[in-house]
C-alpha cells in the first residue's frame, strides 16, 4: 500500500479534528493568555508580609518622624507619623519617594580619587597622610548630630577648623546673635502661639522649617477662614504658593524686603503702635515707599495690620539685619509666640572661605548640600551618598544613605523646643558604605564612636529628667524606668521633646541696622537643594505643571537608560 | 477496501490525535522540579506534635498570612541536627546556618494581579485548610512540584486533570474555581475584591 | 446598601506641593520612566494650577488635585470598555479599573470627561534594585494597558484582613486612608464614606461650599471640591458664586 498525498492530508485532516477534542489547543490557549498577562520581564513586588518601623528621615535637618513599610528587609513604603510632635505626620513631597533614592542610577556606589575607582584602603592613607602634612578642615551640613561632636573632637588639639553650613532657617537668625548673645543654633519660632505671621519671603508652606510643622498649624487655624486665628502676610515680588494662600499677599519690588521692613518700623513707630524707645531706621517713610513701589498709606496701613492681633512674629528669608529688627521693634524677641531660644549650646562656627584658604584637606560631609562649593586648593575629601552637580573633589567617598546608617537627630531648624531623636537603621547597604564619622573613627582610635555617643546622650538626657517623650502618647522622662526603656523607645521612633526655656531671653538693639542687601553668604547657599531628586519626584514635576519651566528642567534628572 | 481507505486513515489521524493530546501533551507540558528539600508534613505532624496547621503556617493578628514559615521558625527546634535524614541535613547546612530562606517551590502560587486574604477565608468564611490545599497536611511524601510550561505556574492551579472533570472537589485554584465556591455561597465581591 | 467612597478636596488648603502625586505613584508602583513626557505620562493623581486671568497684584492662584472621580450614574468609561475591564462596585462605589483585562483600545480615555485615565505607552523598568522597593500590594502593570486611580485598593484589602482576623464585619474607617489623603501636609484631601449622612466628609458634600467638576454632565462624580473664594467656584461652575467674596492674598 503506498502512501500518497492525499493519505497524508485525510490523516492530518483526522488529526485536527483530533486535536480539538483533546486538551491541546485549549489548555496551550489558557496558558498561553495566562503567560501574555504575566510577562516575566516585568518587575514584580516581593512576595513577602509588610511590617511597619518608625523612624526619622535623615536627608535633611528637619528631622520629621516616618512610618516606614518594610518587606524582604527593603524599604517599600514611606509615610508620616502623626504622633510625632514637631511633624505630625506630614513630610516634603520627597520622603514619599525616598525609600526609591538607595538605587537611584545616581548612587554612589564605590570610592573615587579623581574619577578613577579607587578603594576605603587607599582614602584612609591618603587623609591620614595629609592630616599629617597640615590643616584638615572638616565642613558638616548637619550640626548638633553626635557625628558632629565627633567631627569637633578630631579637629580640637590639630590644625585645623571644624565648622558648619547652616540651614537657611537657622541662617536666618544669625543677626539675633549679636543682640541676644546666644547663637543662632539654639534660636527658634515660637510659630505654636503666635496670632500674626509676617514673612519676607520666607517660603512657609513650601518647604520652610519642618514641613508638617507649620503646614498643620496653618491648616488647623488659618486655611479657609475669612477671620483666621493665624494671619499669615506674605511679603513676595511674584505670588509664590505661601503668597497664594496667605491672609494677605503684600507685592513689594525685588529685593527691596529690608526697605519694607525699615518702612514699616516707621509707620509703627508714626502711629504710636510700638514703644517708641527703640531705635529708628535713617531712611523716612517716604523713602522706603519709593523703593518698595508701595504706597505710604499702605504701608501704615500694613502697620497697623501687623499688630492688630499679637502676638506678632517676623520672618524673613535671608539673614537681613532690618528685618530681624522688626522682631525686636514688636517685641517678639524671647517672647512668646515670637523668637525663642530653645537650647544651650556653645557656639558653632559657620563656614567662611577664609577656612579652607590654608588647609591641607577638606573634609566635606555627606549633609552638606551640593551647591557648597569651597574655593579651595586643598585635597578635597567629598562624602555623599549621591552624585551631585559637577564639583572639584579629589575623592568621592560612598556614605550611607537612607535609613542606612544609625544616627540621631539633634534638634530641626526653627524650633520652638529642643527634641532629640534617633534613626536606626533600617535597611542595609547594597556596598561598601562609611559615613564621614566612621571613616574618622578607622583612622583615629582615639575618637568614640557615634554608637556610643548617642547612649551617652541618651543618658545625659534620662538624668536631666526633664521633658517628655513622644511615643504612640506623650510621657514625661520621669515616668520611664531606666535608661534602657529611654534607648528603646527612641531606636522605635520616639522623639524626646524639652521644655521651655525658663530663663528670658534679652535682646539689645543700639541702632537700626542699614536697609543695604545682605551680600549672599561665602558658601554660595541660599536655599538646600537635595542631591538628586528621586526619580518620581522629578517625573511628576515635569508632567504636571507645578514647578515652572526653568525649575522643571533643575529638577529633572538627567535621563539615563535604565 | 478503497471505500474505507479515507475514513480509516482519517480515524487514524483522529486517534494519534487522541492520544498525543491526552497522553503526551501532559507529559510535555509539565516539568518537574524537586523542592530544595523533602519536608514532610506526616513526620512533623506526628513526631513534634504539630497537629494545627496554624502552628507553623500563621495568619499575624493585623491579618497578613506568613503562609510559609521563615526559616527562623524551622530553627526553633532544628538549630542543630536533631535527626537522620538528609533533607534536615541540608535544611541546617544550607539554610538554617546561613541564615538563608529556604526557596520552596509555591504548589498554589497565584500571578501577581491576585489577591487572596487567608484571614477573611479562614476567619470570617471558616474554610478549613483542607478545603483548597486538599490533604497536604497528611501527606508521607513529598509531591513533586510541576510547573506549566508555558505559563511557568503549578500544575495545581488547573488541577491534575486536564479536562478538568476528574478534578477532586479540592482541586483546582483557578479563577472559575474560586467563582463557583463564591456562588455556591452567595457571596459576591467585584473585580478588585480579588485582584490586586 | 454598601459604602459610597468620595472625597472632599480643600482648595483653601493646597499649597501645590505635590506630595499626594508622589505617595500615589509610590503607593501603586507608578514607574518613572525619563521617555514619558506630560503628554504620554502617568500620574493616576495630577495636581494642576489654576489662576484667575489676572497678573500684576490681582492675580489669584489655587492649585487642584484631579484623579478619578468614580462617577456613579451612567460611568463614561465603564459604558464604553469591549472588555468589561471596568466596573462600579456596588459595594464600595468604587470605579475598579482591571488591567489585566484591558485589551489597550483607551476607548475609555476618550471617554473620561476627566482625563483622569493614562495608558501605560512602555513596559515599567526601574533601575537596577529598585524593584525591592515595589509596594508588594499592588501588582504592576505591562505596557498596552490603561490604569487610573483605584483609591488605594491595596489599603482597603489590607483593612478588611485586619477586621477579619480580629473577628470584625467592617473594617475601621482609621484603616483605609488612600495615599493621597495620607500625604498631605495641610488635610486638604478629606475621603469618607458618602453613604454615611454622618460622615464628615459627606456633610461637606452638602455644603454650599462644595462643588464638583462638570457636573452638569450628569455623571455624578464622587469627587468635590470645597472653596470659599468665589472666583475659584466661578472657574468651576461660571456664576455659580455670588455674594461677598472671601478675601485672600
Amino acid at each position: 500500500m503506498k502512501l500518497s498525498r492525499r493519505d497524508l492530508l485525510v490523516w492530518s485532516a483526522g488529526a485536527a479534528a483530533g486535536l480539538l477534542a483533546t486538551p491541546v489547543p485549549w489548555k496551550i490557549l489558557d496558558d498561553t493568555s495566562i503567560w501574555s498577562q504575566n510577562w516575566p520581564w516585568i518587575p514584580q513586588p516581593a512576595r513577602c508580609p509588610v511590617e511597619t518601623r518608625q523612624s526619622v528621615c535623615t536627608l535633611c535637618p528637619k528631622g520629621c518622624g516616618l512610618r516606614v513599610r518594610m518587606a524582604g528587609g527593603w524599604a517599600v513604603g514611606v509615610a508620616g507619623l502623626n504622633t510625632h510632635p514637631l511633624s505630625r505626620g506630614a513630610l516634603c513631597p520627597l520622603a514619599y519617594a525616598a525609600h526609591q533614592l538607595n538605587w537611584h542610577p545616581q548612587r554612589l556606589r564605590v570610592v573615587q580619587h579623581r574619577t578613577n575607582p579607587s578603594s576605603w584602603e587607599q582614602a584612609r592613607a591618603a587623609f591620614a597622610k595629609a592630616s599629617k602634612e597640615g590643616p584638615v578642615v572638616i565642613i558638616d551640613g548637619y550640626p548638633g548630630r553626635a557625628a558632629s561632636a565627633l567631627f569637633e573632637t578630631y579637629t580640637e588639639g590639630r590644625d585645623g577648623n571644624y565648622c558648619v553650613v547652616p540651614s537657611p532657617e537657622i541662617r536666618a537668625l544669625t543677626p539675633y546673635e549679636s543682640w541676644t548673645g546666644v547663637p543662632a543654633h539654639c534660636l527658634g519660632y515660637d510659630l505654636e502661639n503666635t496670632r500674626t505671621i509676617v514673612s519676607f519671603g520666607a517660603p512657609l508652606l513650601d518647604g520652610w522649617g519642618t514641613p508638617g510643622r507649620f503646614t498643620r498649624i496653618w491648616a488647623d487655624r488659618a486655611a479657609g477662614r475669612s477671620d483666621p486665628e493665624l494671619r499669615l502676610i506674605q511679603i513676595d515680588s511674584s505670588l509664590s504658593r505661601t503668597a497664594a494662600r496667605a491672609w494677605r499677599w503684600v507685592r513689594s519690588r525685588e529685593g527691596t524686603h529690608a526697605a519694607l521692613a525699615s518702612g514699616l518700623a516707621r509707620a509703627l513707630l508714626e502711629q504710636n503702635l510700638v514703644p517708641a524707645h527703640g531705635p529708628i531706621p535713617a531712611t523716612t517713610l517716604a523713602e522706603s515707599a519709593v523703593q518698595c513701589d508701595i504706597s505710604m498709606e499702605a504701608i501704615l496701613e500694613l502697620g497697623r495690620s501687623l499688630v492688630a492681633k499679637s502676638p506678632t512674629l517676623v520672618i524673613a528669608r535671608d539673614d537681613s539685619p532690618a528685618i530681624a529688627a522688626l522682631n525686636v521693634l514688636l517685641g517678639s524677641v524671647g517672647a512668646r509666640g515670637g523668637v525663642v531660644r530653645h537650647s544651650q549650646h556653645s557656639n558653632l562656627r559657620s563656614y567662611t572661605g577664609s577656612d579652607v584658604q590654608n588647609a591641607r584637606a577638606v573634609l566635606i560631609d555627606s549633609s552638606v548640600p551640593w551647591n557648597f562649593m569651597p574655593q579651595t586648593d586643598a585635597e578635597v575629601f567629598r562624602f555623599a551618598a549621591w552624585h551631585g552637580a559637577s564639583t572639584k573633589a579629589d575623592w568621592l567617598l560612598p556614605a550611607p544613605g537612607f535609613l542606612e546608617e544609625l544616627t540621631d537627630v539633634p534638634t530641626p531648624p526653627a524650633s520652638s523646643l529642643a527634641s532629640y531623636a534617633v534613626a536606626p537603621p533600617l535597611v542595609k547597604s547594597a556596598t561598601e558604605v562609611h559615613s564621614a564619622a566612621q571613616f574618622l573613627s578607622s583612622i583615629d582610635a582615639r575618637l568614640i564612636p557615634t554608637e556610643k555617643m548617642i547612649y551617652t546622650r541618651c543618658e545625659d538626657l534620662f538624668r536631666r529628667r526633664a521633658g517628655t517623650v513622644h511615643a504612640h502618647s506623650a510621657i514625661p522622662i520621669s515616668e520611664l524606668a531606666s535608661v534602657q526603656k529611654l534607648v528603646e523607645q527612641l531606636w522605635q521612633g520616639a522623639v524626646w521633646v524639652g521644655e521651655p526655656s525658663p530663663d528670658k531671653l534679652r535682646c539689645r538693639l543700639q541702632e537700626w541696622p542699614s536697609a543695604t542687601r545682605s551680600s549672599p553668604p561665602d558658601d554660595g547657599i541660599t536655599d538646600w537643594i537635595p542631591p538628586v531628586m528621586p526619580a518620581l519626584a522629578s517625573k511628576l514635576y515635569v508632567e504636571s505643571t507645578l514647578r515652572e519651566a526653568a525649575e522643571r528642567r533643575k529638577a529633572w534628572a538627567p535621563a539615563t537608560a535604565w | 477496501m478503497r471505500r474505507w481507505r479515507n475514513p480509516l486513515v482519517f480515524a487514524f489521524g483522529v486517534a494519534v490525535a487522541l492520544f498525543l493530546g491526552w497522553v503526551a501533551f501532559p507529559r510535555v507540558l509539565y516539568s518537574q522540579k524537586h523542592q530544595p528539600l523533602d519536608f514532610l508534613h506526616k513526620t512533623h505532624a506526628e513526631k513534634s506534635g504539630l497537629t494545627d496547621c496554624a502552628e507553623c503556617h500563621v495568619i499575624r493578628e493585623d491579618g497578613i498570612f506568613a503562609g510559609l514559615p521563615a526559616t527562623e521558625k524551622c530553627a526553633g527546634c532544628h538549630s542543630e541536627r536533631i535527626g537522620e535524614s538528609k533533607a534536615e541535613a541540608i535544611l541546617v547546612d544550607s539554610y538554617i546556618k546561613p541564615a538563608q530562606e529556604t526557596p520552596w517551590l509555591v504548589y498554589s502560587r497565584q500571578p501577581a494581579n491576585v489577591w487572596f486574604s487567608h484571614a477573611i477565608h479562614v476567619k470570617r468564611a471558616n474554610l478549613s485548610c483542607a478545603e483548597c490545599h486538599s490533604s497536604y497536611g497528611e501527606q508521607d511524601s513529598v509531591r513533586m512540584y510541576q510547573v506549566n510550561r508555558i505559563s511557568g505556574y503549578s500544575r495545581d492551579l488547573w488541577g491534575h486533570s486536564m479536562s478538568r472533570l476528574r478534578n477532586g472537589p479540592h482541586e483546582g485554584m483557578k479563577m472559575s474555581d474560586c467563582e463557583k465556591c463564591h456562588r455556591q455561597r452567595n457571596v459576591e465581591v467585584g473585580c478588585l475584591g480579588c485582584h490586586q | 446598601m454598601g459604602a459610597r467612597y468620595g472625597m472632599v478636596i480643600d482648595l483653601d488648603r493646597c499649597t501645590g506641593c505635590g506630595s499626594c502625586m508622589i505617595a500615589c505613584a509610590s503607593e501603586n508602583n507608578v514607574p518613572a520612566l525619563p521617555q514619558a513626557s506630560p503628554r504620554t505620562g502617568l500620574t493616576p493623581v495630577l495636581v494642576r494650577k489654576v489662576s484667575n486671568g489676572q497678573s500684576g497684584a490681582g492675580r489669584r492662584e489655587t492649585f487642584i488635585p484631579i484623579m478619578c472621580m468614580h462617577c456613579e450614574h451612567e460611568t463614561p468609561c465603564v459604558k464604553v470598555c469591549p472588555q468589561q475591564a471596568v466596573e462600579l462596585d456596588k459595594a464600595t462605589g468604587i470605579v475598579m479599573q482591571m488591567p489585566q483585562r484591558c485589551l489597550g483600545c483607551r476607548y475609555c480615555m476618550t471617554a473620561c470627561p476627566y482625563h483622569a485615565r493614562f495608558f501605560n505607552w512602555w513596559d515599567p523598568a526601574w533601575p537596577q534594585g529598585m524593584e525591592k522597593s515595589l509596594n508588594p500590594g499592588v501588582a504592576v502593570r505591562m505596557r498596552g494597558v490603561v490604569e487610573k486611580c483605584n483609591l488605594c485598593h491595596a489599603r482597603l484589602h489590607a483593612a478588611k484582613e485586619k477586621a477579619a482576623a480580629a473577628g470584625k464585619r467592617d473594617i475601621d474607617s482609621s484603616d483605609y486612608v488612600p495615599a493621597c489623603v495620607e500625604a498631605c501636609p495641610t488635610n486638604a484631601i478629606h475621603f469618607g464614606n458618602l453613604a454615611d449622612p454622618n460622615d464628615p466628609v459627606s456633610k461637606e458634600a452638602r455644603s454650599p461650599q462644595a462643588f464638583r467638576l462638570l457636573a452638569r454632565l450628569g455623571t455624578e462624580p464622587k469627587v468635590y471640591y470645597k472653596s470659599t473664594e468665589n472666583w475659584v467656584r466661578n472657574l468651576a461652575e461660571p456664576n455659580s458664586a455670588q455674594g461677598s467674596e472671601v478675601q485672600h492674598g
